[in-house]
């Protein structure tokens, strides 16, 4: 009898544990990790405070990769019909997201929190990937990054004479792309065939993102933001991609194709002067360059001009109401001023949010390490990143001509129609 | 035939500068694994770290739980190897010794399982996996990969090469189909099944798109999930720390590699005289 009793009570428990379990929306978020740092666990952490402000949601926050596995991960989740409720992707996958249909739109949620005004909060430069083609808004800011420059102080002061001799300043970074030429060739340091300093490093792997720079600098784009209109082959590009050869193939102050993951630790290693690269390796420069360093606006073309880089919040289709709910409630945890600044400090990237820079520990942050500010102004001169649908196809077009063109197996002028061909094949989906 | 003096010589340098050549990646390893950060990228090249830095190893365990990790990579390498062993050698021995109709075709249909990437079954097999109430589980990481066609092909050949007189002389001793493959097939076999078991444990815990497409949970993903998290692509890795955690997942294979390369080895060359 007793142990009937017993079991009953067990039994209860057990239901009442499983009742109150279930009564807590779980929510699974998926997210890629992008640079270097302990940023599983402070994504871990930032889910935790989310947690304790919100005792019935349960967040499971899920690493993913890098981004092009994350985009795959989520791809397969959603063809598998067991979507996650809430991930972070590159921004250029968004219309791939949309065409699968694999998304909602956010302006609801925004509307409720005091539309234009609540958006106001976050830099404009961010938002212009997150809208789709019907206008609606389907993606919010999380990290984000620009290309900046990179120069070696120490550098540019060892060869200050050199610099002042070719009428260059070496308190400074060049400002255009003459400078920019100029600065390199000085800063060049050869030994019979030997390069033993190059003067500056445009990295591959992503350099169709730094292209993109180079283009906007030259008031062109790569692809209209309509999605569908290539531009990639237009004469101010050309004139781009000639500077880059010119760099690479004529002047050699440039290494070619220089893999995008070794590029700080050759800047870090005093292997070149100056480098084009992401804010996401910021964090890490600072923590192993031993040497005076500072960051810089791209130099200008005809213009100043970046695309922005990095992953944006999306919430799924496919799931219930509540939980749609409780993602956009995460987000938006996620993107307060506090947690884009924490977010920011142990990352690197920029904070989405304005106010983050309003806070106290924001600005001690920026007195000690004043280099971060650099792409936040640089947002002033920012473009939408380019979008399309299969962008991943698109993106291989892109870098293999690229490549092709800086190895000098391609005329530039081939590689752009080449790479602006296949484009638009993949755009049509052919 | 005796080898002269100064052949023998030769030969132990060229050996030795091969073994040189082999190892020194694992020594640069090792040494990063245990550099401070800022030491990795100097002008001078040392081998030795200023101060071997445990830190690196503390800091990875306190990233990503990988003895977790280690737990379940071996579960799963375990598993699977086991599965497959008992699917692998009744079928290659259906095919290298029974006659059966349409054998030829299906045989055909195991080979072609080799040339298909996982990549491009990854769909399907996520959806069975999911209809099976699977997903995120580690039985889910076992199951896609238990029947190997590479093995089956792998055994065939070998089992097709031991001389039908043994198999006479078992039957005439009445062992039916189990007896002959356990006292006789599997023993002269021995060197293939040990050469198939190392190839299947190396490659499923280098394992790394399934296992991340699948889990979400910690309790059961796998090593390469966590070696994963210390490889960046937006800045650049941290590389003492991706070096400590390489070390960290490679040290159990290789170590398992040395154990069983001696036997692999004897069993090669008994088999070899026996033959």
């Amino acid at each position: 009898m007793r142990k009937k009793t017993i079991f009953i009570i067990l039994l209860a428990l057990i239901f009442a544990f499983a009742s109150n379990a279930s009564a807590k929306t779980k929510l699974r978020f998926f997210y890629p990790v992008g640079v270097a740092g302990p940023l599983v666990k402070v994504i871990n952490g930032m889910v935790d405070e989310f947690e304790k402000e919100n005792p019935d949601i349960d967040v499971q926050p899920v690493y993913a990769g890098n981004y092009n596995q994350t985009m795959q991960k989520v791809q397969t989740a959603v063809l598998g019909g067991n979507p996650p409720d809430i991930a972070v992707v590159e921004i250029s996958e968004l219309f791939s997201l949309l065409q699968m249909d694999a998304l909602i739109p956010l302006d609801q949620y925004i509307e409720q929190e005091g539309g234009q005004k609540f958006l106001d909060d976050y830099y404009k430069g961010f938002l212009g990937n997150a809208y789709g083609r019907d206008g609606k808004i389907y993606g919010f800011p999380f990290q984000r990054s620009t290309p900046i420059l990179y120069w070696n102080k120490d550098m540019f002061r060892a060869a200050g004479d050199k610099l002042k001799a070719a009428g260059l300043d070496p308190d400074r970074p060049p400002k255009n792309w003459d400078e920019l030429v100029a600065y390199a060739k000085v800063l060049t340091i050869r030994e019979g065939n030997q390069t033993k300093q190059y003067g500056l490093i445009i990295p591959g792997g992503w350099n169709d993102w730094i292209f993109e720079a180079f283009s906007r600098q030259n008031r062109s784009q790569l692809i209209k933001e309509d999605g569908l209109t290539v531009t990639f082959n237009s004469p101010q590009n050309l004139e781009a991609l000639n500077l880059w050869v010119k760099l690479m193939q004529d002047l050699k102050v440039c290494p070619v194709l220089r893999p995008w993951n070794i590029t700080p630790d050759d800047f870090i290693g005093g292997v070149t002067a100056m480098m084009y690269y992401s804010t996401g390796g910021m964090a890490k420069i600072r923590k192993t360059a031993q040497f005076n360093w500072s960051a810089a606006f791209q130099p200008a073309g005809k213009q100043y001009g970046t695309p922005v880089g990095g992953g944006d919040f999306h919430i799924f289709k496919g799931i219930p109401k509540k939980n749609q709910d409780a993602a956009w409630k995460l987000a938006k945890f996620m993107t307060t001023p506090e947690m884009a600044a924490h977010w920011s400090i142990e990352s690197g990237y920029v904070a989405v949010n304005k106010k983050s820079y309003d806070l106290k520990k924001m600005k001690e942050f920026l007195a000690k390490f004043p280099q971060m500010t650099v792409a936040r102004d640089q947002l002033n001169y920012a473009y939408p990143k380019m979008m399309a649908v299969n962008y991943q196809l698109i993106r291989n077009a892109m870098t293999t001509n690229l490549d092709a063109a800086l190895e000098g197996k391609k005329p530039p002028e081939k590689a752009l129609a080449d790479a602006h061909k296949l484009m638009e094949e993949a755009i049509k989906g052919k | 035939m005796e080898e002269k003096k100064y052949e023998v010589v030769i030969k132990i340098f060229v050996l030795q500068i091969a073994a040189i050549v082999m190892i020194l990646p694992f020594v640069w390893l090792i040494s990063t694994a245990l550099k401070n950060p800022s030491e990795v990228f100097t002008e001078n090249l040392t081998l030795l770290p200023e101060t071997f830095r445990w830190a690196n190893f503390v800091e990875i365990m306190d990233q990503a739980p990988f003895w977790l990790y280690m737990g379940n990579t071996i579960i799963v390498c375990v598993g699977i190897l086991i599965i497959q062993l008992l699917l692998v050698i009744p079928a290659a021995y259906a095919f290298a010794r029974l006659d059966f109709p349409g054998k030829d075709v299906i045989f055909l249909l195991f080979v072609i399982q080799i040339m298909l990437p996982l990549e491009s079954i990854i769909i399907p097999n996520y959806l069975i996996t999911k209809k099976l109430g699977l997903l995120n589980t580690r039985t889910g990481l076992i199951l896609p990969f238990v029947a190997s066609g590479f093995g089956t092909f792998m055994l065939r050949q070998t089992f097709k090469q031991i001389p039908q007189s043994l198999e006479d002389a078992a039957l005439m001793d009445g062992a039916g189909h189990l007896r002959f493959i356990w006292h006789v097939l599997i023993p002269l076999s021995r060197p293939t099944i040990v050469t198939f078991s190392m190839i299947s444990i190396a490659t499923h815990w280098n394992d790394y798109f399934w296992p991340l497409i699948i889990t979400d949970s910690d309790e059961v993903r796998t090593l390469t999930i966590g070696l994963g998290m210390f490889v960046q692509q937006e800045s650049g890795s941290d590389w003492s720390l991706l070096m400590a955690a390489t070390l960290f997942v490679c040290a159990p294979i290789i170590a398992f590699f040395l154990v069983t390369q001696k036997t692999f080895i004897k069993n090669f060359l008994t088999s070899g005289i026996k033959g």
